[in-house]
């Protein structure tokens, strides 16, 4: 693991804005993390805690109301810095009339990839994923975990650098569970930057280096797998999981 | 590089094009669209005998009307959808600016209702064609192709509103932005009228500022009456339209681009 830090969030704050009265109250209080080069960072956390506006935020989707975020050096959701990410959002998305390979084509281009590169690593996803043979269904036929699986497969179409899956083994069999892990794995050893949100902790606990516990919009504890698991006194993820959030 | 700009944009273009053009809603449209004309011929031709001009007429409309809420439909929804379905997520944290995103939107829009007006026009010259006891088609093709051109031009600004008011509004709202501003389109003129009437010097100008804050669509129908006489609009008439449309076009798009590039998608 180089010290080049990949992710920076530094002081993030976002209120939510209650309609009525204009009440302010925060979803993100004060949050500061940083993912290293390399690592597989898993931000942990009950319902409601703030992780998906934590990456929403990473990918500029959002904007902070202070704090800075930085990506690659980039402030994020800054041209140069999407380029070298890839997304994937919490829930399954789609367009009624594309079918999959439609849409990952559709998604490399808007990289401007090339075309006989962008078939090859269409392909390639595809077989990865396990979606070949449903390919050319419309995506309005896709199950969950098969939009699932598709949304992974477009998340790498740039084979980015850095990583964000919201819940990325959400809505999948163990079989698709299984081959997540896998691609984690593969993903890994590439020696790509990862960072995701899971409440699966087995999974977790298999595939990070190093995890954060939100609760409420603020870091509660951050600390790498092999300390929670040898040294902290702690069974396994779940229990330390259940101690800092207070559960 | 130049394609690495483009690229995005002809990819959204085709994607909405794609999105839209398989939409089941689009052919009952069409399917609606060709029955009246037909149902218009009938009722026609037992009144007044088979009189071409008001097939013409009747046809034009009917694309025209039919064109115009396939427009205000399609373009009001356009960043509704795919905010409904979460794509836009994937959309914006791609390296797509959002002038790139809001021009192949409208593109891709454009390319359907170009179809829609294409597939309308063949179906209106085909009954012509049928009804024309002596099939002189070449009298009627010139006029009736020079119409639908202007049908376009028309449905290609009522895009760019519908465009402009779906970045930042609701599609109700849209559509009832869109649907106003068409209309005061063709009323723009009477303003100006209004203006030189008035005898109030402040009046005079406010009246006169909305007129050049509005768009003014007076110069189509100008023009779609002289096509109606038979006669050859002149060409400085035709370039000063041309002007006007694309260049309200322009404005609206890059507002449109201007508004999104600020929006959050929570
Ligand atoms: N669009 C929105 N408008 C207003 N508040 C929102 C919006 N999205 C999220 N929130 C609020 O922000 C808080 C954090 O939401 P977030 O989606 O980040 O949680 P999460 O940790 O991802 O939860 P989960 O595990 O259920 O996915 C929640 O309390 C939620 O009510
Ligand atoms: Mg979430």
């Amino acid at each position: 693991m180089t010290g080049v830090n990949v992710i920076e969030a530094r002081g993030l704050k976002k209120d939510r804005v209650s309609s009525f009265l204009l009440k302010r109250s925060p979803i993100l209080d004060d949050l500061s993390l940083t993912v290293r080069e390399g690592e597989t960072y898993g931000l942990l956390g009950p319902n409601g805690a703030g992780k998906t506006t934590t990456v929403k935020i990473l990918v500029g989707l959002i904007k902070p109301d202070s704090g800075d975020a930085l990506v690659l050096g980039q402030k994020a959701g800054e041209p140069e810095a999407l380029k070298q990410i890839g997304f994937l959002p919490e829930n399954p998305y789609f367009y009624s009339h594309l079918t999959g390979y439609e849409f990952l084509e559709f998604i490399g281009q808007l990289f401007a990839l090339k075309k006989k590169e962008l078939k090859e690593r269409m392909a390639e996803l595809l077989e990865l994923v396990g979606m070949t043979a449903d390919a050319n269904q419309p995506m309005r036929k896709y199950s969950k975990g098969m939009l699932q699986r598709l949304g992974i497969a477009q998340s790498l179409i740039n084979n980015p650098k850095v990583i964000f899956w919201d819940e990325p083994m959400s809505g999948l069999d163990p079989i698709g569970r299984r081959d997540v892990r896998k691609i984690l794995e593969r993903l890994k050893s590439e020696g790509k930057t990862i960072f995701f949100n899971s409440h699966l902790l087995p999974d977790v606990s298999d595939v990070c280096d190093r995890v954060g516990v939100l609760v409420k919009g603020k870091l509660v504890a951050e600390d790498s797998i092999k300390d929670i698991e040898r040294g902290g006194g702690y069974k396994d993820l779940e229990e330390y999981f259940l101690t800092k959030v207070g559960g | 590089m130049v394609s690495s700009v483009i690229n995005p944009v002809i990819a959204i273009a085709i994607n909405t094009f794609r999105e839209t053009v398989r939409d089941r809603v689009l052919y009952a449209f069409f399917v609606f669209a060709c029955s009246i004309t037909v149902l218009g011929i009938l009722l026609g031709s037992l009144s007044v005998g088979q009189d071409i001009r008001i097939i013409e007429d009747l046809g034009l409309t009917v694309i025209a009307i039919i064109g115009g809420i396939i427009s205000v439909f399609a373009g009001t929804n356009l960043v509704y959808k795919e905010l409904e379905r979460r794509t836009i997520y994937v959309i914006f944290t791609k390296p797509v600016s959002s002038w790139q995103f809001i021009t192949g939107k409208y593109l891709g829009l454009v390319m359907c209702i170009f179809v829609v007006v294409l597939a309308m026009g063949v179906f209106l010259l085909g009954l012509i064609w049928m009804v024309d006891p002596t099939h002189h088609m070449q009298l009627h093709i010139g006029s009736i192709i020079a119409s639908l051109a202007l049908v376009f031009l028309e449905l290609l600004f009522v895009l760019a509103l519908a465009t402009f008011f779906s970045t930042f509004s609701t599609p109700i709202m849209s559509v009832i932005f869109t649907l106003s501003l068409w209309f005061i389109g063709h009323l723009g003129g009477s303003l100006l009228d209004l203006s030189k009437m008035s005898s109030n010097p402040a009046a005079q100008q406010l009246l006169t500022a909305l007129y050049w804050c509005l768009p003014d669509l007076a110069q189509l129908t100008r023009v779609r009456s002289v096509l109606m006489y038979g006669k050859e609009p002149s060409q400085e008439i035709i370039i000063f339209m041309l002007a006007y449309v694309f260049a309200f076009i322009f404005f609206l798009l890059g507002l449109a681009s201007l508004v999104n590039e600020r929006r959050e998608f929570p």
